[in-house]
């Protein structure tokens, strides 16, 4: 059984994970259900591999020897901008979580998610289906209410510009925080199922800092910086 | 014992009196003996040389020679005066004669060769008996002959006081006019210069007056001033116009204004009102009263008998207040006051022995000109005193500005010490908290997966106990996060959780949320109510999984309401085997079990359990308010 993309060729995966168990485990999830996988343990591996062609899917780790994964997302997303990021966590905490989506990465993977699991979450990854937990929902959902108090202190954690989201979009990050199902979010907001993906993926787009200068400018417009 | 103490109190403060009013005494001697000294040396000295001789004086139609300085009687009638009469000898010398009156009481008319060269009653102010105004009077040439020649001093007089002519002196103008002006700066400039000094002073003070309304002493100044100037600059009526009421006004200021300075005095050194204050002011009231009812010469009577004394009587009460200041403060303005009253004091004394003819003297009345003299000091006194207080208030403000910057330091300091007190406390409570839910969940099962690879076990059973640790590591991060009270956001990711876990056993979570809005908000919720509950569902799921072999679990979310508020309730419910509650107590399933119960009181949920053979049902009921302390911890 292999997986293939819409052109018929097999899915390739760069997988950068600088710990060999656990990088051994994910490979085997991902080769077991068709995956072509590359592996790296370091950023400079990662880079070299990178020179070989650009994957469908790169799956990272934050922490590695050389370097932080962040780094590597941030120019992904500049060299390729059709792949397809993902964050490794152990934890799935929103500190790494967070901060790798507003470089560009669509949600991320448990090291110690279940074989079928990891198959899944790619699969609809590649699908064009960004899932989203519900605490980096939640996470998100909260810090647009702090944007709307006025405080002058920066709230705590990665710093986040949820200005761009529409209010539909933050009743779907509710819902998904809540723990609503995307058919239950969709009947509760009168939409249709098979629109919600859709919308995660834009929240994902529209919280994605592009440049530092756009960063500036969007801190501009909300007042958080006074010129 | 208090009569001990009482005498041995006293007896300090009989040597204190004594050793602050002795030399404060004596200075005043000194300064008693100075002025009369001062007194005598600065009396004006007249051109003997041209000094008249051979006086006769015609009175009631009888005629005797006297000498100048003289005293005639008193008289209340300006018929038929008495008239003094003399010869001198005029030599041409081309140089103007003049003759000259250093002092008169109360007015006279100068006639030479039968000539009136000088009438003194027109010029009001030289008849007043409280100055020492001269006259001097130019002789036209032509009514002077070589030789002798005649002149006639016709002397008013108007009682009380007996009348009064001192030498008279005839001679050049160049010769007698040095002696003129003397007396003239003297007794009549520097009474108008004081005056006018007094009155510019009434101003300011009244101005202070009128901005402090609660400070009067500025006000009584102010008043005693203002009657000083209008005594000083209104001219007295000559008494022919006897119907003139302003007589009486004139004559009651003077003990009026003694009595505005004693009020000043008691309100300055902030002694209490004496009962009978009110009485200082009675003898001028009496005055004026008289005045106003009665024409002259009662007026002047009662000023002489009652005014005159009660000035004398207000001195004395003056240098007795400011005496025991000086005994109670040992303070300058009390020392300098002091020395002023007695100064004025010795001057009354001295023209009370003047009118009385004790003290030989020219009748030269000094009391008016030393008080005058005394109230600018006391007013100039007063503004400094005002000034002074205006640069304390300065300083005080400064001070104060200075004083509330450091207490604002301080304050800030002490708030950030709090701050990071508070920080502290809370830091070390969360680590607590921390540490006991590790140690409930994470610390057991990393010990559990240690002793199952130290025992060779493989596979499941280790990667279980792994995976629970993981679980429980994620459920403690997840319930330190701020869910504002929404226990929702926490059963939300508690779901995913749940999901994952159940997923690999094929069981499926029926996941129901009947109420709209899930469960009612609990701004009270804290992490470690959110731990308790979430820690009682997983125990839930995980019996359903290892224990009961149910395909299905359905959580069901909904908010009920009694009537006495809404509350929240989440029930488990799976479709296993059930199991036996009287079981095994030592068992797993009874250890989950208690466990279970202890957590749900702990945070003040009320538990229940059904479990048969259709499977195991777990009901929580939220309460309405979350208890703010552990309940069972301690």
């Amino acid at each position: 059984m292999s997986e293939q993309g819409e052109t018929g060729e097999a899915i390739t995966i760069l997988l950068v994970e600088d710990d060999a168990p656990t990088c051994w485990r994910l490979q085997d999830a991902l080769v077991k259900a068709g995956y072509e996988v590359r592996s790296a343990g370091t950023l400079g591996e990662a880079r070299q591999a990178l020179n070989s062609g650009a994957p469908r899917v790169l799956l990272t780790d934050l922490r590695l020897p050389d370097g932080h994964g962040i780094e590597l997302i941030r120019e992904m997303r500049q060299r390729c901008p059709d792949t397809e990021i993902m964050v490794i966590s152990a934890l799935g905490d929103e500190e790494s979580v967070i901060s790798a989506i507003t470089v560009g990465a669509t949600g991320y993977l448990l090291k110690d998610a279940f074989p079928t699991d990891i198959a899944t979450t790619v699969r609809d990854l590649v699908a064009g289906h960004s899932p989203i937990s519900a605490s980096i929902a939640r996470f998100i959902v909260r810090r647009t209410q702090g944007a709307a108090q006025t405080s002058a202190e920066p709230p705590p954690g990665p710093v986040l510009n949820t200005a761009k989201l529409t209010p539909r979009e933050i009743d779907i990050l509710w819902g998904i925080a809540k723990g609503f199902s995307y058919a239950e979010i969709a009947s509760h907001l009168g939409l249709s199922r098979q629109t919600v993906p859709g919308h995660i993926k834009n929240i994902y787009r529209k919280l994605e800092v592009h440049t530092r200068g756009e960063a500036v400018f969007e801190a501009v417009q909300q007042g958080l910086i006074k010129l | 014992m208090n009569e001990i103490a009482a005498k041995a109190t006293i007896r300090p403060r009989r040597r204190l009196i004594a050793s602050r009013l002795a030399p404060y005494l004596l200075l005043q001697v000194l300064i008693a003996l100075a002025t009369i000294l001062g007194l005598r040396l600065l009396q004006p000295s007249d051109p003997e040389d041209f000094a008249l001789g051979g006086i006769s004086l015609r009175e009631d139609g009888a005629a005797h020679p006297v000498t100048l300085p003289h005293f005639t009687s008193s008289r209340y009638s300006l018929a038929n005066p008495p008239l003094y009469t003399g010869a001198f000898t005029f030599r041409n010398s081309g140089a103007g004669w003049s003759v000259y009156l250093p002092r008169f009481s109360n007015a006279v008319e100068v006639a030479v060769n039968g000539i009136v060269v000088l009438d003194s009653r027109r010029d009001s102010n030289a008849n007043r008996p409280d100055r020492n105004t001269p006259q001097i009077a130019a002789v036209p040439a032509s009514l002077l002959h070589d030789g002798s020649n005649e002149i006639s001093v016709r002397l008013f007089v108007w009682g009380p006081l007996k009348g009064f002519l001192d030498t008279v002196y005839v001679g050049p103008d160049a010769a007698l006019r040095p002696a003129f002006e003397t007396r003239t700066l003297l007794f009549v400039t520097l009474p108008v210069v004081f005056s006018a000094w007094q009155s510019i002073l009434a101003v300011i003070l009244a101005i202070m007056w009128l901005m402090r309304r609660h400070e009067p002493v500025y006000g009584v100044l102010a008043v005693a001033m203002v009657l000083g100037v209008v005594q000083a600059f209104v001219p007295p009526p000559v008494p022919p116009v006897t119907t003139s009421r302003l007589a009486a006004v004139l004559l009651a200021s003077a003990p009026i204004e003694s009595a505005l300075i004693v009020v000043f005095a008691l309100l300055f050194f902030g002694r209490s009102w004496p009962r009978y204050g009110t009485l200082l002011f009675l003898p001028g009231v009496v005055v004026f009263v008289a005045g106003l009812l009665g024409g002259p010469p009662l007026p002047r009577i009662l000023f002489l008998v009652l005014g005159i004394p009660m000035v004398g009587i207000c001195l004395l009460v003056m240098a007795g207040i400011t005496a025991a200041q000086v005994v109670r403060r040992l303070d300058a303005a009390s020392f300098t006051l002091g020395c002023a009253v007695t100064i004025v004091l010795i001057c009354w004394i001295h023209d009370m022995l003047s009118v009385f003819e004790i003290m030989s003297n020219e009748r030269i009345f000094v009391s008016r000109l030393s008080y005058s003299a005394m109230l600018v000091a006391i007013g100039a006194g007063l503004t400094w005193r005002f000034a002074r207080a205006l640069n304390q208030v300065d300083g005080f403000a400064s001070q104060l500005v200075t004083r509330v910057r450091e207490a604002e330091e301080r304050l800030k300091a002490s708030f950030a010490r709090e701050e990071e007190r508070a920080r502290a406390a809370a830091l070390a409570n969360e680590r607590t908290r921390l540490m006991r839910d590790l140690h409930d969940g994470l610390g057991g099962q990393l010990v559990s997966i240690v002793a199952l690879s130290e025992r060779g076990h493989e596979g499941a059973t280790i990667t279980d106990a792994a995976r629970a640790a993981l679980k429980d590591l994620r459920l403690v991060i997840d319930s330190m996060d701020d869910i504002g009270g929404d226990l929702m956001l926490a059963l939300g990711s508690w779901r995913e959780r749940a999901a994952m876990q159940l997923r690999p056993h094929d069981i499926a979570l029926d996941w129901r949320v009947a109420t709209p809005q899930g469960l009612p908000l609990h701004p009270e919720l804290r992490p470690w109510h959110v731990i308790q509950i979430v820690r009682i569902l997983d125990e839930a799921v995980t019996n359903a999984v290892k224990h009961a072999q149910a395909r299905n679990v359905a959580v069901t979310i909904e908010t009920l309401d009694g009537g006495e508020g809404p509350y929240g309730v989440i029930s488990i419910a799976d479709d296993g085997k059930g199991f036996a509650l009287a079981g095994e107590g030592t068992s797993q399933t009874a250890r989950g079990l208690r466990n279970m119960r202890s957590r749900a009181a702990r945070c003040g949920v009320t538990f229940e359990l059904n479990s048969d053979s259709s499977g195991t049902r777990v009901r929580l009921q939220l309460p309405q308010v979350f208890p703010d302390s552990d309940a069972a911890a301690g």
